[in-house]
């Protein structure tokens, strides 16, 4: 099989990022090369403008964050370019600079820009850090109305630390973003990163006096639906959430299921008007009802259907934000992965699931390099 | 000055000797000499990263003088990484 005919789950993990190969039905899993054996990968991703490569972002817990990059599908890495926060930059008049300035703790998301700016990516890091690459990686910016944001000393950070790991751009224009931060919440850019505003409307806040204020929301993470791009659900600390106004407005969704905490959701563009998220005890942090359940939105009946059987998969698991992804198959292809390692598969929507016979590290990430179309 | 052989995939393979007077001109002639190896060792704010060990003449100095540590007279350095992690 060509290379870029593949379907393959990069697999980030507390000790290296996993490639793992399907064959063409999806049933079949091959365990292939381990970049960065021994270290936290939080975050590995394809960048579907550019057949063959991969990204993994490396959280030494010795050396540091670093970047690493494939250009051949996983079998070589290289060590490129890593940002790090400005020594003698011209700050912003706020900047107390007083203060010592904080370092680059841990990388969590990549994301690569649309097809029409091709060497474009994007990088969430800790603390409240998100930055901005137009040569692949060679050199990055800060984004400063982020990075410098007057209200950036009073940011709390989350339990997973101070992170940046929601990124999302309008794919019908590149000026409008969004970013995620825990214990800050979502905010949405109209003019290319320049400025920002808060979009929490509607999310609660259960940990804070304030229960409904304009930031300190502990968003988990946002997916926006691939057929409505002012359409995004969210896995908040306070709940699952959809907006259908580019997040002007939040409604909470999830109540139906009753505890509906949780850290990771997903949303394909071969299901639209779908998304799937992971429910979990809100105390315990791992799967609540003692089985792997994924719990599927379907946004225009506003109804949830579960997809497993009770008796599929026993066991109490924990499913890290970026714990779940689809790929763009037909149907849709849906892959979860646990804090214990194990990593499971359904090739046709959810009706059957299958567990990829190899025992991972812990997971942190799952995404999908879709085949390349021809 | 000797490296921890998990450092050798950023720096030097063997014993190094350097004239540096302290310990943070020592990591500037070092990063200078293996570009890749900045901001392994420090962070951004200059300070040792925190499982990161170096030895004086035997003597820990990570947790105290840090990269403040004169080095005129030391006969050896020896940056190590500390035991952490699972």
């Amino acid at each position: 099989m060509e290379k870029d005919r593949e379907l393959r789950i990069l697999v980030g993990t507390r000790k290296g990022g996993y490639i793992v190969e399907g064959d063409s039905a999806r049933k079949r899993w091959r365990v292939g090369p381990v970049a960065q054996e021994g270290s936290e990968v939080y975050h590995m991703v394809a960048d579907p403008r550019h057949p063959g490569d991969l990204y993994a972002l490396v959280n030494n817990t010795f050396w540091g964050p670093m970047i690493q990059r494939s250009r051949n599908w996983g079998k070589t890495w290289r060590e490129a370019p890593t940002p790090m926060t400005p020594v003698k930059k011209k700050r912003q008049p706020n900047f107390d600079a007083s203060k010592p300035w904080s370092p680059v703790n841990n990388l969590w998301h990549l994301e690569p820009g649309l097809p029409s700016e091709p060497s474009t990516l994007y990088l969430g890091a800790d603390p409240h850090l998100l930055f901005r690459t137009a040569d692949l990686g060679s050199t990055w910016e800060p984004i400063n109305s982020i990075n410098e944001h007057p209200d950036h000393p009073n940011w709390s950070p989350g339990a997973g630390g101070a992170c940046l790991h929601t990124i999302l751009i309008d794919p019908r224009d590149p000026r409008r973003m969004y970013v995620g931060m825990s214990s800050v919440g979502t905010f949405r850019s109209e003019d290319g990163g320049g400025t920002w505003k808060p979009k929490n409307r509607g999310v609660e806040a259960p940990f804070l006096p304030n229960k409904y204020p304009e930031t300190g929301q502990c968003v988990h993470h946002v997916v926006a639906d691939a057929a409505d791009p002012d359409t995004f659900y969210r896995q908040d600390h306070g709940g699952m959430y959809v907006s259908h106004d580019r997040m002007d407005h939040w409604t909470r969704i999830g109540k139906p299921l009753g505890d509906d905490f949780g850290f990771c959701v997903t949303s394909s563009p071969t299901s639209p008007g779908k998304a799937y998220f992971v429910r979990l005890d809100g105390m315990a942090r791992v799967t609540g009802e003692g089985h792997l359940q994924v719990e599927e939105w379907n946004d225009k009946t506003r109804k949830w259907r579960k997809l497993l059987a009770p008796t599929a998969f026993p066991g109490h698991f924990g499913v890290q934000r970026e714990g779940i992804a689809t790929d763009n198959l037909e149907p849709v292809g849906i892959y979860v992965g646990t804090t214990t390692g194990q990593l499971f598969t359904s090739p046709d929507a959810g009706k059957t699931w299958r567990l990829v016979p190899f025992a991972f590290p812990g997971i942190h990430s799952v995404s999908i390099a879709n085949p390349t179309p021809r | 000055m000797h490296l921890d052989s998990w450092l050798r995939e950023f720096g030097p393979r063997g014993r190094e000797t350097t004239d540096a007077d302290s310990l943070e001109h020592l990591l500037d002639e070092l990063e200078e000499r293996y570009p890749r190896l900045r901001f392994k060792l420090r962070d951004e704010t200059g300070q040792l990263r925190r499982y990161v060990r170096v030895f004086v003449d035997s003597e820990d100095v990570s947790g105290t003088t840090g990269v403040a540590t004169p080095l005129t007279g030391a006969r050896s350095v020896e940056i190590l990484h500390s035991i952490a992690g699972g």
